[in-house]
């Protein structure tokens, strides 16, 4: 049983998995350039999905963090097939994605939808926003067609937008009433699984808060799952059951939100969460929790990826990929010092309050 | 009314009635309207608003950098080291953006010109404004990198842009900007293109640098978050006005505008469990149809009669404290809604 963090628990026995993704890989081969070619150089590999592993449960929300390179776009996009996948397998509700068929590729794509940063780029400037979802609605033979316009405003009503709005342009909407429209869209074919990229920051602080409740509401209410790809773990800790946290390819750290955000054991989420801003009114003193960038996807690090920017980093990372160490049920680290006391000092070392006590 | 949320004699920076309208086909559009403030040496001043609100313009007015057309600047005066900004010429203008005033802003990238190596745009400005020769000013350009964190200067100094992450832009970008060892730093959402870790990175420099060289800082942010670890005084501006204005740590206890409320009340915190939002109900005003009364008045929890006519003012709430709002008696913010008693 999956403990959430009001306390309830639900079933979580691995048949209840409505997605499964096996060591999944997305590879984009990076083009020679010439002089690539003229120092007789191999063609490389970007690894942008580098062997992840999770699954999501039937109603239950996950949450994919991780920094720009770290892969969660792609992953999410590989998982409908937006992108092809090079190794692993995704399964849906049993079914192999990528074994499916034309057809059966169609009834899996109603089955899961996608909703983006920007849903204006989604939607077709020449087509009023009513059109735009009678034609999802048609497209997928949801309702016979007399009930089209029935439905079309029992979509906008069911996230947030009146009646009128089915007259209007894509262009008259702001961002907050887009992002409203394309989560209609998406809730046109009646899905089981949203896939949610980044869908609120593209927003304002006071709209982000609109769209976040919304989703709420139509989870509980619809009994919707949800893969909640977001950078922002403000954002992900407040909808999220459990949360994945990728870095380079790969996922570091996987548990419920309140393994993830109270007990952390993966160094890089540690200093991830330290290196949020917090609602605290106090002047920061302190150095930042992670020195230097990403290293580029091209140029991945031997042995553990994290290595070059870890504070306990040992000769061990280099030369041998931690394995998934299990701290809980439901919590899995890769890093070879997940159980070790010293992990537990870069948080202490580190703590997010530190420069606050003594006030 | 004048901001005296601190002694004006500290002041570095003051603006009295700054008032910036956009001409176009539209209308008129007002985009900054009543503007007073003061920024004392050495101080944060965060402003925190939304898109539309004004923030960016106000930026730029006080460097005087918006263009007319279609851009119309007033001010009874902008007041920087003893000077009126608004009387100075454009040549003048230059020297005080160049050496006195530095400015960060948003989008990093398109910061730097690309086909310019990152050490000779430094230097550039330190040839210009210090009269210093080639080979000096290359030297103070490697030690203002190594200032800002970039490793091993003296070697990346030849570098073009395109080599580097956002985040060494960024600080390149700043390491420009202090090129004229500035007293007063203004950044413009300067974390905001970036990841959560190097903007982390980057707020700790800022902070590092004040400290060191004790400039005054003006941080624009949309993050909350942000400005409650950067600021000492925070000026919250709504459709091109002031609503609140004061230190930052009284206004985020006890915040006398139904729109800070509101932004608090907003954000998911990552330090909170189960925080219930309350989201702003409505959309941000459009600044070319704004009516009369209180801007904030058709989005607000509180809004009564009074509401839609006032001539909006800001009054003293408490020591430096000022609101735009008539009625801020009727904002009762749990404290518990912000984890300020950490």
């Amino acid at each position: 049983m999956a403990m959430r963090e009001d306390g309830s628990m639900r079933p979580q026995s691995a048949d209840s998995a409505l997605l499964r993704v096996e060591d999944l890989r997305v590879e984009f081969p990076k083009q020679r350039s010439l002089a690539d070619f003229i120092l007789g150089r191999q063609a490389r590999v970007v690894k942008a999905v580098d062997g992840i592993s999770f699954d999501v449960r039937k109603g239950e929300t996950v949450g994919l963090v991780g920094e720009s390179g770290s892969g969660k776009t792609t992953a999410g996009r590989a998982i409908l097939r937006l992108n092809k996948l090079s190794h692993g397998r995704v399964i849906f509700d049993g079914d192999d994605v990528s074994a499916l068929d034309y057809q059966a590729l169609g009834r899996f794509r109603r089955r899961v939808q996608m909703v983006f940063q920007d849903p204006y780029s989604s939607l077709n400037p020449r087509l009023r926003i009513g059109s735009a979802l009678a034609e999802a609605l048609r497209f997928h033979e949801i309702v016979r067609d007399n009930e089209i316009r029935r439905e079309v405003l029992e979509l906008l009503s069911l996230v947030g937008l009146d009646a009128g709005m089915a007259e209007r342009w894509p262009r008259q909407l702001s961002g907050g009433q887009r992002q409203r429209v394309g989560l209609a869209r998406a809730l046109a074919v009646r899905p089981q699984l949203l896939v949610l990229d980044e869908p609120v920051a593209a927003l304002d602080v006071s709209i982000q808060a609109q769209i976040l409740n919304l989703l709420r509401d139509l989870r509980n209410g619809l009994g919707l799952t949800m893969l909640f790809i977001a950078h922002e773990l403000n954002v992900v800790r407040h909808m999220s059951d459990r949360v994945v946290v990728m870095y380079l390819g790969k996922v570091m750290e996987t548990g419920t939100t309140e393994e993830i955000f109270e007990r952390p054991r993966h160094p890089y989420t540690q200093l991830l969460l330290k290196a949020v801003p917090r609602l605290v009114p106090v002047k920061r003193q302190r150095a930042p929790a992670l020195e230097g960038d990403v290293p580029s996807p091209l140029d991945v690090p031997s042995g553990c990826r994290f290595r070059t920017r870890c504070p306990i980093a040992q000769p061990r990372c280099a030369m041998e990929e931690p394995a998934d160490i299990v701290v809980s049920v439901t919590q899995k680290v890769r890093c070879h010092f997940a159980l070790d006391p010293r992990v537990a000092s870069v948080m202490t070392n580190s703590d997010p309050y530190a420069n606050r006590r003594g006030e | 009314m004048v901001d005296r949320s601190h002694s004006a004699s500290a002041s570095l920076l003051e603006v009295e009635d700054l008032r910036v309208e956009f001409v176009s086909s539209r209308g008129t559009l007002v985009a900054n309207r009543n503007i007073s403030f003061s920024v004392a040496a050495g101080e944060t001043l965060g402003i925190v608003g939304e898109s539309g609100s004004g923030k960016s313009v106000l930026c730029r007015a006080i460097l005087r950098l918006l263009p007319s057309p279609p851009a119309q600047q007033t001010a009874k005066r902008i007041a920087f080291l003893g000077r009126d900004l608004m009387q100075l010429s454009e040549r003048q203008m230059q020297e005080v953006r160049g050496q006195d005033i530095g400015m960060v802003f948003q989008n990093p990238m398109t910061s730097l010109n690309p086909v310019w190596t990152v050490g000779d745009q430094i230097s550039e400005g330190l040839r210009i404004h210090k009269g210093l020769g080639h080979s000096e000013a290359r030297r103070a350009a490697v030690r203002l990198l190594r200032q800002v964190g970039i490793p091993s200067p003296e070697i990346r100094v030849d570098d073009y842009p395109y080599r580097w992450s956002g985040g060494m832009i960024q600080r390149a970008v700043i390491a420009m900007a202090m090129a004229g060892s500035p007293k007063l730093l203004l950044a413009d959402e300067p974390t905001t293109a970036l990841d959560v870790t190097i903007q982390d990175q980057i707020l700790s420099l800022l902070m590092e640098l004040q400290r060191a060289t004790h400039m005054s800082l003006v941080l624009v942010s949309h993050d909350m978050g942000v400005i409650a670890e950067t600021s000492d005084r925070l000026m919250v501006l709504y459709a091109g006005q002031i609503v609140e204005i004061g230190r930052t740590r009284e206004i985020f206890e006890n915040p006398a505008h139904p729109y800070t409320e509101g932004l608090l009340r907003s954000i998911p915190n990552v330090g909170d469990k189960e925080r219930q939002l309350t989201p702003i109900r409505g959309q941000p005003p459009d600044l070319a149809r704004l009516e009369d009364g209180c801007p904030f008045a058709p989005r607000c929890r509180h809004v009564s009669a009074d509401c839609w006519t006032a001539d909006l003012q800001l009054a003293e709430v408490g020591d430096g404290h000022m609101t735009a709002c008539l009625h801020p008696e009727r904002i009762r913010l749990s404290k518990t809604l912000v984890d300020v008693e950490q």
